[in-house]
């Protein structure tokens, strides 16, 4: 069953002679508990298609249907409202609030649709899940890239929403913090039978997923299982032949 | 640098329009005021040209005297012994009259007339021996009805009314004058001081008038007790040396007389602290302003800084680019603000023209003591006219108010300017671009766990984690909430001081007041002209008090006002009519001359507004044949009665009869030719409501202590068979023809001697109006200050929010609601609204409060501060402070809720 489908999605950004044609006749399908990457060169719409899908943005052209819903028909309320619900983002740069501490960000959005009425029992899971329960009462600046994008995950995960979208979440991070985090989104998905769409300029990463779906220019460019071989050399450094699940870390590092 | 400057100017657009404007209002605000207080001054200074005359001291000399340098005529300008004379004038005393007033017969040089106003309007100058010319005051009091060139009989002599002089407005206007020529016979008339003469000088007003003085009396060999200098004039440009401020804080300091009260008024005496004082608090206020708008502006780019520096890009040059940036802004919106300031004002200035003026009520003085009489004098019609064309002689631009403001605003950027190099230098390059880190200075509570709503603990973090920028905020929305709440204050205090200088002045503020003017007890008012009186139709009110001499006896310890006693003892008018004014007894108690009324029932009653210490009822008073006593004030504003209270006694002596000869009055005489009491004192009063002006209130002692001790009229007759009257006080109906109603008031007194009318109508309805002047434009000031925060705020309120678009745009991504999102966002704006209000009733309650009863009680020496700030106006304030904070919310929040999330998060 599809759970997310684009229909002929175009997005435009500015006007006259401004114009970028950001996103051009995306049609797209993505199955429920299927983990999606969306891979591209920057600037080729991956981030853009995944803001429209989390309802953050509006098509200029065409229909999102999440869940079976036509989110451009929701009201502004409702689709906030069906978006803390039924979406959790996470962020490469994290997004967290600075303010809060890292148990009251991850139960923040909670707190949106279930006031006090939060499942503590659940947030406590969630963070010792991730490795960050002794962090709980620390603010955002004081950790390090990984924890942050632990507690974004976490975050994202206390709804339990259904569709899980992550923009880059690893692009921060070095590299056996990202195997980790890979890890955990792919737990995550397993255990609660999610929905993730992630973007990534990292092959590799993409790799380990479902299903890769590469953006070039504002198009789909050619529906690939992650069983295809990587064919461009500059984006498989490590030399990986897709039988083995290659990690590059900053400055050409590669873990296995 | 300057093209740096100039760039960020242009890429900060909105921020620099905030900067440019709150420099143009801010100096608008300065220019504007400063102006507006110098013009006063200016008109003041005009205007007491006109009614103490063009001269700055006079110096008595013998008339006969040969010598050149006395003569009168030999004086001039000698820059080289330090003195440009710009004119002189000479008066000799021809002779003098007692009866039926006290007149002096005066021959005056052709510059005379000029110099103390004193024209001929009507007719010519008086030649022959028997030719006179005087006043219409003079005139009327005299029962001369005729017209020029008819004669009028003075002293047993018939004399030729050649011309009608132009009247004396100065307060010792009682002293009636006659003009004659040279030829007048001296002896033909008596003579208390024949044959002296009055030099009157006029020296160069761009220079000090007592080092000019001061050469003049060493090159003419004048001793110091010859001169008298023009006080009304002469207050204003400085006619002594004033005391240095080192001696001033100094004597306060090691002095046990000295105190900060006594700073104060002194440095408003001295180098008028009003004036000075505002346009330096101005500056201040503009200041802060300035700066916080400034800082808002620069914090956004704080980060932007840091990436300077670690270019390699020195604290020095970004200091100066930021001190530029200010300049530019100045040098253009300065100019702009004094032009805006100064053109509104010149537009409303008449309206306002009163509102600084020395007309105007103050405390300890006599309200009308300078209006009433231009309109007494020149009858109410002209005297109107007189008294509207005060303070029209135009408006002055303040040129040193705005240079002042100029250099304290260009010098006070500067300052700003690298203070906020310092600020952003504080931290480190890697903190500055990093961004704020305040947070986890705050306690690390869990709130989702406490059932806390999280939106809420956000909103408090926001506005709680940088504690400076959010007692700023407070402070900023306080400011126009408390300028405006001591505005009310003051002004709420100001009419019921207007209002009770005005009863205590003149006697209930009435319009029409019927006196004595003798120095002769048994001179009064019979009772059947005043039971006459009572009959006229179209009076709406009439108040009879009686009067009489007495001595207040006072053990000699309890005396703690012996220096002012000693100064009263000093005034030759005193000592010659009354042996001084306190005079040691011998007895180990001091006898001090006081007045000793008698009230009718309304007039006692009326006494409860003045009420220091006691119970004020007349059927108590008559009951125990008690008295009420007026407390001297002293120079602060503290008020005292040698330590009695009521309850205790007081022995006072009063002479037998009112008409015993003049000796009596030095109280001491044979002990049969006085009645002496001992009274209980029922309650003590700030102000006596009605009061003589022949006995004790002359010389310029007419001011705040009125030495009075007050009883009943039924008192007066029972304990010194007193039954006629000294003064009478009345109004007119309203509406009523009061023309005809003062006519048959002055018919009823016609036949009485010495009897004299006065009609206070103009002098009442002018005070009135410089009162609603005044209200006007304190409240003007007030709104134009809280206009200027407002928009302080509103540019703080707006930056606080816009500098957290990413956190609420992040809030947002989570599923706040567009109504969750304003909620939030508007408690943040309600809660700034309620802790300012918290703020404003505490800082008002425990400081602003106290301050201004203070200034008001001790500098300004109002009566009575009984008014408080109206209910209405403290929650008009309180709602206002709520509903702009929201206001200034809710604009930059419809801002963010109308942007992309994912553009607001940058994500």
């Amino acid at each position: 069953m599809n759970i997310l489908e684009f229909s002929h999605i175009e997005k435009i950004y500015g006007a006259k002679e401004n114009q970028v044609r950001a996103l051009c006749d995306i049609n797209l399908r993505i199955k429920e508990g299927e983990f999606a990457a969306i891979v591209g060169t920057s600037g080729s719409g991956k981030s853009t298609l995944l803001n429209l899908a989390g309802g953050l943005d509006k098509p200029t052209k065409g229909k999102i249907l999440v869940k079976g819903k036509e989110i451009d028909s929701l009201t502004r309320k409702e689709l906030t409202i069906f978006r803390r619900r039924n979406i959790g983002f996470v962020f490469q740069n994290y997004s967290l609030m600075p303010v809060l501490n890292v148990y009251d960000n991850v139960a923040l959005p909670v707190t949106f649709d279930r006031g006090r009425h939060v499942n503590h029992k659940y947030i406590e899971e969630l963070l010792r899940e991730l490795g960050i329960w002794e962090k709980r009462k620390k603010y955002p600046g004081e950790l390090s890239g990984g924890q942050q994008q632990r507690v974004a995950i976490a975050r994202a995960l206390a709804n339990k929403p259904a569709i899980l979208l992550a923009d880059e979440p690893t692009g921060n991070l070095d590299s056996a913090t990202t195997v980790e985090v890979i890890g955990l989104l792919k737990e995550s998905c397993r255990r609660y039978s999610q929905t993730i769409l992630m973007v990534t300029h990292n092959e590799a990463i993409a790799q380990t997923c479902d299903r890769i779906i590469h953006i070039e220019d504002g198009r789909v460019a050619r529906p690939r299982t992650a069983k295809d071989p990587v064919k461009d050399p500059a984006r498989d450094p490590a030399g990986s032949n897709g039988t083995r699940h290659a990690f590059p870390g900053k400055g050409g590092d590669c873990v296995c | 640098m300057l093209k740096l400057a100039y760039q960020y100017m242009r890429y900060y657009k909105s921020q620099t329009v905030a900067i440019f404007f709150s420099i143009m209002l801010t100096a608008a605000l300065m220019s504007g005021i400063g102006s507006l207080m110098y013009s006063s001054r200016k008109n003041d200074v005009e205007n007491s040209r006109t009614l103490y005359g063009d001269w700055h001291y006079w110096i008595k000399t013998e008339q006969d005297a040969d010598s050149k340098e006395t003569d009168g005529t030999a004086v001039e300008t000698d820059a080289a012994a330090g003195f440009h004379l710009e004119q002189s004038a000479k008066a000799k005393i021809m002779g003098e009259l007692s009866e039926p007033y006290q007149i002096q017969f005066l021959s005056v040089d052709e510059s005379y007339r000029g110099m103390l106003c004193r024209e001929i309007i009507e007719g010519r100058e008086p030649e022959a021996a028997d030719e006179i010319a005087a006043d219409n005051y003079t005139l009327s009091n005299l029962g001369f009805e005729g017209s020029i060139g008819d004669t009028l009989e003075l002293g047993g002599e018939r004399y030729v009314l050649t011309g009608i002089v132009k009247s004396k407005w100065n307060s010792g206007a009682d002293e009636m004058e006659i003009f004659v020529g040279e030829g007048f016979a001296l002896e033909d008339l008596p003579a208390e001081e024949p044959g002296s003469q009055k030099i009157y000088l006029k020296f160069n007003e761009d220079e000090k008038l007592y080092e000019q003085l001061e050469a003049f009396r060493q090159k003419y060999h004048i001793p110091g007790d010859v001169v008298e200098a023009n006080d009304g004039l002469t207050m204003y440009l400085g006619g002594e040396k004033p005391d240095s401020i080192y001696e001033i804080i100094k004597f306060a300091l090691t002095d046990e007389r000295g105190n900060f009260t006594y700073i104060i008024l002194k440095l408003q005496s001295e180098y008028n602290l009003a004036f000075n004082g505002m346009i330096v608090l101005l500056g201040v206020f503009s200041l802060f302003i300035i700066y916080s708008v400034f800082n808002i502006s620069v914090s956004k780019r704080k980060a932007e800084y840091a990436v300077l520096e670690t270019l390699g890009i020195g604290g020095g040059i970004i200091g100066g680019t930021l001190v530029l940036e200010l300049w530019m802004l100045f040098l253009a919106g300065y100019p702009l603000g004094c032009l805006l300031g100064n053109g509104v004002l010149r537009m409303c200035y008449q309206r306002l023209a009163g509102v600084f003026g020395n007309k105007v009520i103050g405390g300890g003085k006599t309200a009308v003591s300078i209006t009433d009489r231009i309109a007494v004098q020149e009858g109410a019609e002209q005297g109107r006219k007189v008294l509207e064309s005060f303070g029209l002689s135009g408006f002055h631009v303040s040129w040193g108010v705005m240079f002042t403001g100029f250099i304290l605003l260009f010098l006070g950027l500067a300052a700003a300017g690298f203070l906020t190099v310092r600020a952003v230098q504080r931290h480190t390059l890697r903190e500055t671009m990093g961004g704020d880190v305040s947070f986890f200075k705050g306690r690390r509570k869990i709130y989702s766990r406490r059932g806390v709503n999280l939106a809420n603990a956000v909103v408090q973090k926001f506005m709680f984690s940088n504690k400076r920028r959010a007692a700023g905020i407070i402070l900023s929305l306080s400011v126009g909430g408390c300028i405006f709440l001591c505005t009310t204050y003051m002004v709420e205090n100001l009419k019921i001081h207007a209002e009770m200088s005005l009863k205590s002045d003149d006697g209930l503020g009435s319009e029409y007041r019927i006196s004595i003017q003798s120095d002769c007890l048994a001179d009064t008012i019979p009772e059947s002209a005043v039971n006459e009186m009572e009959k006229i139709p179209g009076l709406a009110q009439m108040h009879a008090s009686k009067y009489t001499l007495g001595e207040l006896s006072i053990e000699k310890e309890r005396l703690s006002w012996k220096e002012y006693f000693d100064e009263a003892n000093k005034d030759s008018y005193f000592a010659e009519h009354y042996g001084g004014i306190c005079v040691d007894k011998g007895n180990a108690a001091y006898g001090i001359k006081y007045g000793v009324y008698g009230y009718d029932t309304k007039m006692i009653d009326d006494l409860e507004d003045f009420l220091l210490e006691g119970e004020i009822r007349e059927e108590d008073l008559e009951k125990g044949n008690k008295v009420i006593a007026v407390a001297n004030m002293d120079g602060q504003g503290n008020y005292d009665f040698y330590g009695i209270h009521p309850g205790d006694m007081v022995t006072v002596r009063v002479p037998k009869e009112l008409s015993c000869p003049p000796e009596v009055l030095k109280f001491d005489s044979k002990a049969s030719d006085y009645v002496e009491k001992e009274y209980e004192v029922a309650a003590l009063v700030s102000r006596p409501l009605a009061k003589e002006d022949n006995f004790l209130c002359v010389n310029g002692w007419e001011g705040s202590n009125i030495q009075s001790l007050i009883m009943t009229n039924r008192q007066m007759e029972e304990n010194y068979g007193i039954t006629d009257y000294s003064i009478v006080n009345a109004s007119p109906e309203y509406g009523a023809d009061t023309r005809a109603v003062s006519g048959r008031m002055l018919k009823a007194v016609k036949d009485v001697p010495k009897a004299v009318f006065r009609d206070y109508a103009a002098a009442i309805e002018a005070q009135k109006n410089y009162l609603r002047q005044q209200q006007l434009f304190f409240y003007g000031i007030a709104v134009i200050l809280l206009v200027i925060s407002l928009f302080h705020i509103m540019n703080s309120m707006n930056y606080s929010i816009l500098a957290r678009r990413r956190e609420y745009g992040i809030i947002r991504a989570m599923g706040i609601t567009d109504r969750g999102f304003y909620r939030m966002i508007l408690r943040t704006g309600i809660l700034y609204g309620i802790l300012a209000d918290v703020f404003i009733c505490v800082i008002y309650q425990f400081v602003l409060f106290g301050l201004m009863e203070y200034y008001l009680q001790h500098v300004v020496q109002f009566l009575h501060l009984t008014a408080e700030v109206p209910a209405g106006v403290l929650v008009l304030i309180m709602v206002m402070n709520v509903a702009v904070s929201a206001a200034a919310v809710i604009i930059p929040a419809r801002k963010i809720a109308a942007g992309e999330i994912v553009r607001e998060i940058g994500g």
